[in-house]
């Protein structure tokens, strides 16, 4: 069992800058994925809602109906009752997207908060659906105080430990989420039953620029990236991992952010 | 299965939007009898019930990814046409599953409803002269073997 904690933080903007354009990108590449099926469905359905109003147009052109044309009718009024349903569904599917996207990164949103973090745990798991449909999600989601925070940028860090998660696992497994009190701040964990991390990886996992998925633009300062906004909160996280089992990041907050004066420089 | 139009659909889909579009443009369109489903082992029992002509399952499901799906469904019905629909992310991965599986077609989401009916009414007609390619085959072995008795009781007349 390998294991590496870290405190400390560094000034790295430029690093900050492309590890949030990184964050973007699985964020859109997600929303996009979720909008495409109720898309898809209303798309149809349109097409169905124009194909249907040209038939009853053509049975109302002359006076007489007749029996063929009524049960054409009752054949039209069944599929537009599947057509409000399918409808209702896809459109409730979107407002729900959209209300995760809002406690994600709402630019009206106060970038100090003070929140419960099962908001954030939530819609990033919602943002990332798509990419979670073969994997088994488990939410030990225990009650937890509201902490002071920067919400939007704890919702990179998950996001960014989840997308990690489900790549470990190759399309088959379990994600565990779990939240509980810890001192009057709050403890989160991520589990994943992936490949694991072997020892002389895990040991600097934390680095900028560290990776093992290939070279690609924000690859790499996730994890860096993440361990930066959990300082800058005066919290810290860790990793524990076992190859062939699994890994579990925890992520320790306290209840308030540390008074300026008391950080060593942060994510700004 | 005498006629296209009487052919039996099976749609299976985790969406239920995604079932109820194709099976309110399917209903409104054609006289196919559908059969929805949102969970792929459901429907397989279905198909141990019910003739079925057509096929068309999601590749990404929770409970059972679409090729497995329609791997097994051809050990239930060898007659019946399958088709893959797939999302655009899922493409790469879909492609090299349907050569491995040796599907008939596969179908993009969000997918063109026009070009969804053609494509089922041709799978329609493919699981038609599928089927009576088997009774063909039925009725040369069922002669075959009325030959051989043929030959075996002529072999003990003369003999």
């Amino acid at each position: 069992m390998a294991s590496a904690t870290s405190r400390r933080s560094g000034d790295h903007q430029d690093l900050i800058n492309q590890a949030h354009l990184a964050t973007l990108g699985t964020l859109v590449a997600g929303v996009a994925h979720e909008l495409n099926t109720p898309l898809g469905a209303i798309h149809s359905n349109h097409d169905v809602i124009e194909r249907a109003l040209r038939k009853l147009k053509e049975i109302l052109e002359d006076e007489v109906v007749t029996p063929d044309e009524l049960e054409q009718v009752r054949r039209i009024v069944r599929a537009m009752d599947g057509v409000l349903t399918t409808n209702g569904i896809a459109v409730e599917r979107m407002v729900k997207l959209v209300d995760s996207l809002g406690t994600f990164g709402r630019p009206d949103r106060a970038d100090v908060d003070r929140v419960d973090l099962r908001e954030g745990l939530e819609g990033t798991l919602t943002v990332l659906t798509h990419e979670l449909k073969p994997i088994e999600v488990v939410r030990e989601l225990e009650d937890i105080p509201r902490i002071e925070c920067h919400p939007n940028r704890l919702n990179q860090v998950f996001m960014n430990l989840i997308h990690n998660a489900v790549q470990a696992m190759d399309g088959e497994g379990t994600l565990t989420v779990r939240t509980a009190p810890d001192e009057g701040g709050v403890r989160i964990e991520i589990e994943d039953t992936g490949k694991g991390i072997p020892g002389e990886v895990i040991q600097r996992i934390f680095d900028p620029g560290f990776t093992t998925k290939g070279r690609r633009v924000g690859m790499g300062l996730g994890l860096a990236i993440s361990r930066q906004i959990i300082d800058h909160h005066g919290g810290e996280i860790s990793v524990e991992s076992a190859v062939g089992k699994g890994t579990v990041f925890r992520i320790r907050l306290p209840a308030r952010l540390p008074r300026p004066e008391a950080r060593e420089g942060g994510p700004e | 299965m005498s006629k296209i139009s009487e052919a039996t659909v099976m749609i299976v889909d985790d969406e239920e939007m995604v079932v109820g579009a194709i099976q309110s443009f399917l209903e409104l369109e054609t006289a196919y009898d559908v059969l929805p489903y949102t969970s792929p082992e459901s429907a397989l029992e279905e198909l141990e019930e019910r003739p079925t002509h057509v096929i068309v399952a999601d590749f990404m499901m929770p409970e059972m990814d679409g090729v497995s799906f329609l791997t097994r469904a051809r050990e239930i019905r060898p007659s019946a046409t399958r088709i893959l629909l797939t999302g655009y992310a899922d493409k790469q991965n879909a492609i090299r599953a349907i050569n491995e599986a040796g599907l008939y077609h596969y179908l993009e989401k969000p997918w063109n409803n026009e070009a969804l009916k053609l494509i089922i009414r041709n799978a329609a007609e493919r699981a038609r002269l599928f089927e009576e390619l088997e009774g063909r085959v039925g009725e040369l072995e069922r002669a075959n073997q009325e030959l051989a008795g043929f030959r075996e009781r002529l072999i003990h007349a003369f003999l």
